[in-house]
């Protein structure tokens, strides 16, 4: 046994890491299956970045270990990480201005 | 087995041995604050000539200025500019200017050099990590300075680069070959440089701070770089990208910036698709906050030296100026697309940007408002820094108001790429930033070189710039409404021609405050040698700073580690030995 | 004057000064930090593509089920090299140099078979047409945000691989600790979180349907 982590491991091992990665691998097998179902774009999109955010947060709680440390670190980093991220959705409204350039010409 | 607990110590390293680990790969982080520092006087020494060179030439257009064909013949045949040159010029100054002066000296220069000192710290997190920093740095300079000797000279598309002109290569004008590619590879180079310093910065004032230096006890200098910091982790990090994808426009043939269907001296381009939107977008996603990187120090150096020279802390303390300052850096994340209001953009997300724009004037007030409060019916000490500090106030409001009027797209539609908004962006940026480095530098010289500078050169210095800087900029605002577009060379139309005189003015101002500007660099550099010797604590004033020698010993400390009790700026304390009670005494405070 | 000034309120204490905030070393803070800006870095460069991908009417959809294919294997492997990876950092916290670093080259091993695969895929391609500047099939920006943002990626597996070696040797030797291979785990696993969102934005929905 280590006396050395200073985190709780509260989970029995590898065990546990052997079952996210099998969810991982179910989740990108049902990514991979919707790619062939005929959705529309927008829908694919909004699937398919949720399923890969709930993967992204796995992999940070579990194998990056956020979950187990202290709380204020992951608050410190990620809000700042997806703000930056999110404001730069504000560069897609011009993205379809030449498409949508005759909305505005009335 | 591991043991974490020291892990919690300071890292140590022993002194250096020879002179290349001592003076040139130095790990101490006040060697390191001083190479940024001399790197940023360089680069503004060229930056200022740059400007003289092109306010000359706006003031006397047919004039030659002797010596100049000698640098570019292409550019300056019989020393007289071209336009495209002028072009070139203004290019290099912008980038010099924002880049390596303004990015560099508050925050890589003084915060190297004073952060770990006034946490109580031996020195940065990451030493080696802060060494590699500036090199990489300055191989980004010479990289930039290097376009002033190539045959094409700098490329002529300004320090914001917009595309296309700046993806098409050389076809579409001078410099935009080899002088852009050479540009993009330096501003990357800097990206780096910036992200290993931010990284190290917001380490070390996490998790270096001395026992009881709490959050709430650091300085408003050490809260500012701090912050800033956190807005250059951010912002880099999306320039850097940007200039990969506009280096392969030009080698690999992409065209993420080059639309399809422009000709070229009659040639079809063979690029299609692209967004010179895109580029704009990601370049001023960065820009609008990089331009708060370049004030926030100088808002933290003229708080913490205000406070000094007024004999008290700021009005609400830490809390106003530090929420205020956390506002502003959130805020300014929101606010990037007032840059782009004529571009042609969604004019739906106009409205979404200038209303945090307008919004982000609140803190930037509330700061200003409490600095005057805190001045009013002080006894200050009109010392030097103290001056300048005093002056920051002015001109940082001055250039701020000009902000206002810029906020609204309704206004900018006329006044976007005006003088006015030369003469704003200057105010704040060329005047305020700059400001607050002289402010830094008359304050914490005599802890940097154990010598005082010259009061009399620093009084005469910072009237004749004071006046100065309101003489060359103030008149850019009028000749800004009257319509004067910027980035001319010459001003040929009829209704710029009434115009001229004013120019004149302004360059006669500009040669004027640049006199004085050598006045410092004579200060600077013959007080390193004759100042008269200077004391630890020469200002009478609290923070860690004050407590080591003047220069300080390599570990800053002596091996002590310094344990912290007060506030930073217990000034004005009755009873207290001569007013005041340093941030590490012992000694109570009558009221607490 | 004395340390009761200096109030020691459970949980806070630790940001009073002399002490760890995070109760994690500074240089896996630091580490954190760097994720923190390469992650708003390979999110620029996905705005950029998802941008340029709506701003064109004739985006292609090239990937034939070989291809996608290929990924998903590309995702198992780099999956399973971050499982091999913290199996070489818990390895590594108990004292057991040799496994951990019989599981760092595992790892290592995950990330070349990655590039592997990743290379034949993009010869492929470039066998079918593909380019920074053109292809057959559709927008010519196709080529150049493809290549951009998969060579990114793929530059900082590489680099990961070059790392992972570096400290599995100096954990060998003894100049490098476990918290050094946990760092250079966080590293790893930001590579694979990154490319869990590469993958389906760029090959899945460009999947070829027939």
């Amino acid at each position: 046994m280590s006396e050395s982590t200073s985190h709780d491991l509260s989970k029995a091992g590898m065990g546990w890491f052997l079952k996210i990665w099998g969810v991982l691998l179910f989740l990108t097998a049902i990514e991979v299956f919707l790619a062939y179902e005929d959705l529309p774009l927008h829908i694919m999109l909004i699937l398919l970045m949720g399923i890969s955010i709930i993967k992204a947060a796995l992999i940070l709680a579990y194998f990056m270990h956020l979950r187990y440390e202290r709380s204020t670190l992951a608050w410190t980093l990620l809000p700042a990480m997806v703000f930056v991220l999110v404001m730069m959705v504000v560069f897609f409204p011009d993205s379809v201005r030449i498409e949508r350039l005759g909305e505005f010409l009335h | 087995m591991h043991d974490t607990s020291d892990q919690a110590a300071v890292h140590h390293h022993a002194p250096p041995k020879g002179f290349l680990w001592t003076h040139v790969f130095s790990l101490d982080h006040k060697v390191i604050g001083k190479q940024y520092y001399f790197l940023s006087l360089a680069a503004v020494v060229i930056g200022m000539v740059l400007s003289w060179i092109m306010r000359f030439h706006l003031a006397w257009a047919a004039a030659a200025i002797p010596g100049l064909q000698h640098l570019s013949q292409v550019g300056a045949p019989g020393g007289i500019i071209t336009p495209e040159y002028y072009l070139s010029l203004l290019t290099l100054h912008g980038t010099l200017m924002v880049f390596f002066v303004l990015t560099t000296a508050p925050q890589a220069g003084f915060g190297n050099y004073f952060l770990p000192i006034q946490i109580g710290a031996e020195d940065m997190a990451f030493p080696r990590l802060n060494m590699l920093s500036f090199w990489v740095t300055f191989v980004g300079f010479v990289t930039l300075v290097s376009t002033l000797f190539i045959s094409d000279g700098p490329p002529i598309s300004g320090w914001t680069a917009y595309a296309p002109l700046s993806a098409l290569g050389n076809d579409a004008g001078p410099g935009l070959g080899r002088g852009q590619i050479l540009w993009v590879i330096s501003i990357g180079i800097f990206c780096i440089g910036s992200l290993l310093g931010a990284l190290n910065f917001i380490a070390t004032t996490l998790d270096l701070r001395c026992k009881g230096m709490t959050l709430a006890r650091m300085p408003y200098t050490v809260w500012a770089w701090f912050i800033t910091a956190v807005l250059g982790l951010l912002a880099f990090a999306v320039l850097l990208p940007a200039c990969v994808l506009l280096v392969l426009d030009h080698v690999g043939g992409t065209s993420f910036f080059i639309p399809g269907g422009l000709v070229l001296s009659d040639k079809l381009q063979p690029h299609s698709g692209g967004s010179t939107l895109l580029w704009q977008h990601m370049f001023w996603f960065f820009g609008h906050p990089e331009v708060y990187i370049a004030i926030i120090p100088g808002i933290g150096i003229t708080s913490h030296i205000l406070a000094s020279t007024a004999r008290k802390p700021l009005l609400g303390g830490s809390r106003v100026l530090v929420g205020c300052m956390v506002a502003i850096a959130f805020l300014s994340f929101t606010v990037w697309g007032h840059h782009m209001f004529i571009s042609g953009m969604n004019p739906f997300s106009s409205l979404l940007f200038s209303v945090p724009t307008l919004i982000i004037t609140i803190p930037a007030s509330i700061i200003s408002l409490n600095w005057i409060a805190t001045v009013f019916g002080a006894r200050l000490r009109f010392h030097t820094p103290g001056l300048f500090a005093i002056g920051f106030i002015s001109v940082f409001v001055t250039g701020g108001l000009s902000g206002f009027f810029l906020a609204q797209p309704s206004l900018d539609i006329y006044l976007h790429a005006t003088y006015f908004v030369v003469g704003h962006f200057h105010m704040v940026m060329g005047v305020a930033a700059i400001f607050g480095m002289f402010a830094g530098t008359y304050f914490w010289f005599p802890k940097m070189f154990g010598r005082m500078m010259n009061e009399t050169m620093g009084k005469i210095h910072f009237w004749v710039t004071f006046i100065g800087v309101y003489c060359i900029f103030m008149p850019m605002h009028y000749i800004g409404l009257a319509g004067n577009v910027r980035r001319y060379s010459a001003f040929v139309d009829d209704y710029l021609i009434p115009l001229i005189p004013v120019h004149k003015f302004i360059t006669i101002a500009a040669f004027v405050t640049g006199a004085a500007q050598l006045l410092f660099l004579f200060n600077l550099f013959w007080s390193m040698y004759r100042g008269k010797k200077a004391e630890e604590n020469p200002w009478d004033s609290t923070t860690l700073e004050w407590t080591i020698p003047s220069p300080p010993p390599f570990d800053n400390f002596g091996g002590r580690h310094p344990i912290v009790y007060h506030d930073p700026y217990e000034l004005g304390v009755e009873g207290a030995k001569g007013d005041y009670v340093m941030q590490d005494s012992p000694e109570k405070l009558a009221q607490s | 004057m004395s340390e009761s000034d200096i109030t020691l309120k459970s949980g806070r204490a630790d940001w009073l000064g002399g002490e760890l905030p995070y109760a994690i070393p500074s240089k896996k803070l630091g580490m954190w930090l760097f994720i923190v800006s390469d992650s708003i870095t390979f999110g620029a460069v996905l705005v950029c593509y998802a941008y340029l991908r709506l701003a064109s009417p004739n985006w292609p959809t090239p990937f034939r089920l070989s291809s996608i294919v290929n990924g998903a294997i590309m995702t198992f492997v780099l999956l399973s090299s971050s499982v091999t990876m913290v199996a070489a950092v818990e390895a590594a916290k108990h004292g057991r140099i040799a496994a951990s670093v019989r599981w760092l080259s595992a790892t290592m091993l995950g990330g070349v078979v990655f590039d592997i695969l990743h290379i034949r895929e993009w010869l492929g391609l470039i066998h079918e047409g593909l380019r920074l500047y053109q292809n057959p099939w559709g927008s010519s920006l196709f080529g150049a945000a493809f290549f951009t943002l998969t060579g990114l990626h793929m530059t900082h597996v590489t680099v990961g691989v070059i790392y992972l070696g570096i400290v599995a040797i100096g954990f060998r030797r003894g100049k490098f600790t476990s918290d050094d291979v946990e760092i250079s785990g966080l590293y790893w696993h930001f590579v694979d979180l990154v490319w869990m969102f590469v993958f389906p934005l760029v090959y899945l929905l460009s999947a070829r349907m027939h």
